[in-house]
């Protein structure tokens, strides 16, 4: 256990990564059924209005703090070095304080439902000054702000570590123009990371600051601005966006090539696109904020409107790298090509409120919460676990059960698009998000009835999932160390890895060394 | 120019053409503006850094005919598998900040463990 607590090496942290997010994931997912059930029937009471604001405050927090973000930094943790050929992250050390600030900030977040008032009940945006009201969110919100202020400095110091491995310790002729698709996506992330996430931490100190210290930045009576919350939050919350989905770019790219048994299509245009990518989206961050009235609508409209080019080019790519291949439908390539579906969905609404005349109606409706599950929960989501089959053989050296992992892309992929397809329709009808409870109005019985139905169904199929991993693990069947036929390095080594990676490094002389090395 | 300093100096031209094209259209708004600028120069000062840490740097990675065989016997330091004292900053900070809310004695104690932790870790890293 002591070896756990005390791993700076960067494979052991990875993989500490993943069963955290994947625990923080659990706690979050039940409180989506509590969601589901809160509102399974109009006027329903099972849960109360203050608990279920704290319910939904947490999951969303859970979610993109704790989980989707993390994830893919993590997997990156253990990944990355593997693929440049790296005996370890550049600074291992920093990599094992930025695992322990991150768990220890999760911990602190969910330990709000145990104080006095309950945990944080503000929403994942906390905006101010309703987070600056002492009564009724009290610890609990401090635990809040002082887990996600952790979560958020964990990330900045793995972006850097991140950065400085590939940018320094790749391996002889390892260019970066041979690098995969996968570490490309990390180096963009990394990057939109430095840029936007310091605006978190100082925006989360100023909040401290106006609790607990007397100070007035966000609160009118004294000067204040709210609307300066906003601006901070969101200069980091968009980019935020793009450091929950980047790095699934480039799983899903790396999986759609090796089962489709072809080179990537337009290697170029894909890393371009991601640096356009990360770019753009450092100038759309008040499209949140359309509906204050304080910001240039036509600008950030614009921008808006612009990600969906370079957006529109993976897509090519991906597709191109499929065309007249000899495509292998497995779990993890099942669950690559859910992504494009659903994302392709959460993209396609994702111009529709870009437009403000259209976002002025669907603001904060179940429309826009229909919109960011299909990004995240359809695209991120449905990539984590096209990643999860795909690296577990490299990872743990066992590789997961391909029949229960079928019916569980299946019954994800049913329950998923019957949980948030009708938030479309809700969101149309009127139905605000937030809302602990509603009228039997217009079709809201209905369409709620059959997203919990849906909800049910993935929690059904998440089960299927827990059991794959133990039986998969109890049958402990060696793999070899390149079971899928991939290309890029980690598949030239054993599987699992051994303490610094490669007992020899192969030449590397082209983008796909590992196939080079099973060639000769 | 080595790629990642092409990287960086085209996301500081990125930053900039951002900056002006936001202050011509939305300058009544000037948080905006601002953090536009910050984000700006931070990116030219590390466009700036990694131009001069470029003059000093030898990376394998950028030799594209160059094998491990060429490579081999270079010393790349040690990697350290194990050490104490992460978990024990991560408990430091924490602590650190529960402290500056609720008590002001946490807080001192806090910072004293976290700053040996932090001198412990550099002589543990100095030693390697």
């Amino acid at each position: 256990m002591i070896e756990w607590f005390t791993a700076t090496d960067h494979k052991k942290i990875g993989i500490m990564y993943i069963v955290a997010t994947m625990t923080f994931f659990v706690a979050a997912g039940i409180l989506a059924m509590m969601i589901r059930a809160q509102l399974a029937r109009p006027d329903n009471a099972l849960l109360s209005a203050q608990l279920y604001n704290q319910i939904f405050t947490l999951h969303g927090t859970a979610m993109i703090f704790f989980v989707i973000a993390p994830f893919g930094l993590g997997l990156a943790n253990f990944i990355v070095p593997l693929q440049i050929g790296a005996p370890d992250m550049a600074f291992p050390r920093l990599n094992a304080t930025s695992l322990w600030l991150f768990i220890l900030g999760g911990i602190i977040m969910f330990l709000g439902f145990a104080t006095y008032g309950g945990a944080s009940a503000n929403g994942w945006t906390n905006y101010a000054p309703l987070s600056e009201i002492s009564e009724g969110t009290g610890a609990g919100n401090d635990f809040w702000t002082i887990g996600v202020l952790m979560a958020g400095v964990s990330t900045i110091l793995t972006a850097v570590n991140l950065t400085t491995t590939v940018f320094l310790l790749r391996a002889p002729g390892m260019t970066m123009w041979r690098v995969p698709i996968f570490t490309w996506e990390i180096v963009a992330t990394s990057l939109l990371i430095l840029m936007a996430f310091p605006s978190l931490t100082a925006v989360l100190f100023m909040v401290l600051i106006d609790r607990h210290l007397g100070g007035h930045f966000f609160d009118p009576v004294y000067g204040g601005n709210p609307i300066l919350y906003q601006h901070l939050f969101w200069f980091f919350g968009h980019p935020e966006v793009y450091v929950m989905i980047l790095p699934y770019f480039g799983i899903v790219t790396e999986v759609i090539a090796t089962f489709s048994h072809k080179p990537v299509f337009g290697y170029v245009g894909l890393v371009l696109a991601a640096f356009a990518i990360a770019g753009l989206s450092i100038g759309v961050w008040a499209h949140h904020m359309f509906t204050t009235g304080a910001v240039s609508n036509p600008f950030f409209s614009a921008v808006s409107f612009l990600i969906a080019v370079p957006t529109g080019v993976k897509f090519v790519n991906w597709i191109g790298t499929m065309w007249k291949g000899s495509l292998e439908f497995t779990t993890a390539m099942l669950f690559s090509l859910g992504f494009l579906f659903n994302f392709l969905l959460g993209g396609i609404t994702g111009v529709m409120v870009a437009s403000p005349p259209i976002d002025y109606q669907t603001h904060d409706s179940y429309f826009i919460v229909h919109h960011f599950h299909y990004t995240l929960g359809g695209g991120s989501m449905f990539a984590l676990f096209s990643a999860l089959f795909f690296w577990f053989p490299k990872i743990f050296g066992v590789r997961l059960n391909e029949t229960l992992g079928k019916w569980f892309f299946w019954l994800m992929f049913i329950g998923f698009n019957l949980t948030f397809l009708p938030m479309a329709f809700m969101g149309i009808e009127g139905m605000a998000r937030r809302v602990y409870t509603y009228p039997n109005v217009e079709h809201l019985a209905l369409l709620n009835g059959l997203a919990t139905a849906g909800g049910a169904i993935m929690g059904i199929a998440f089960l299927l999932f827990i059991a794959n991993v133990f039986i998969s693990a109890f049958a402990n069947v060696p793999v070899p160390s390149n079971p899928w036929g991939g290309y890029s390095l980690e598949w030239a080594t054993s599987s699992p890895p051994p303490e610094h990676n490669f007992e020899t490094l192969p030449p590397i002389t082209s983008r796909r060394p590992a196939l080079d090395l099973m060639n000769t | 120019m080595k790629t990642f300093v092409g990287l960086f100096f085209t996301s500081t031209g990125f930053g900039l053409a951002i900056l002006i094209a936001y202050w011509f259209i939305g300058h009544e708004e000037t948080t905006g503006t601002v953090l536009l600028a910050i984000m700006t120069s931070a990116l030219a000062f590390a466009a700036t850094y990694a131009v001069i840490a470029e003059r000093n740097a030898r990376l394998d990675g950028d030799g594209e005919k160059l094998t491990p065989e060429d490579t081999k016997g270079e010393d790349l330091g040690i990697f350290t598998t194990q050490s104490a004292y992460p978990i024990l900053v991560a408990l430091s900070v924490l602590f650190m900040l529960l402290g500056i809310l609720y008590s002001p004695l946490l807080a001192f104690v806090a910072i004293v463990a976290l700053l040996l932790c932090l001198w412990r870790l550099g002589a543990e890293s100095a030693r390697i």
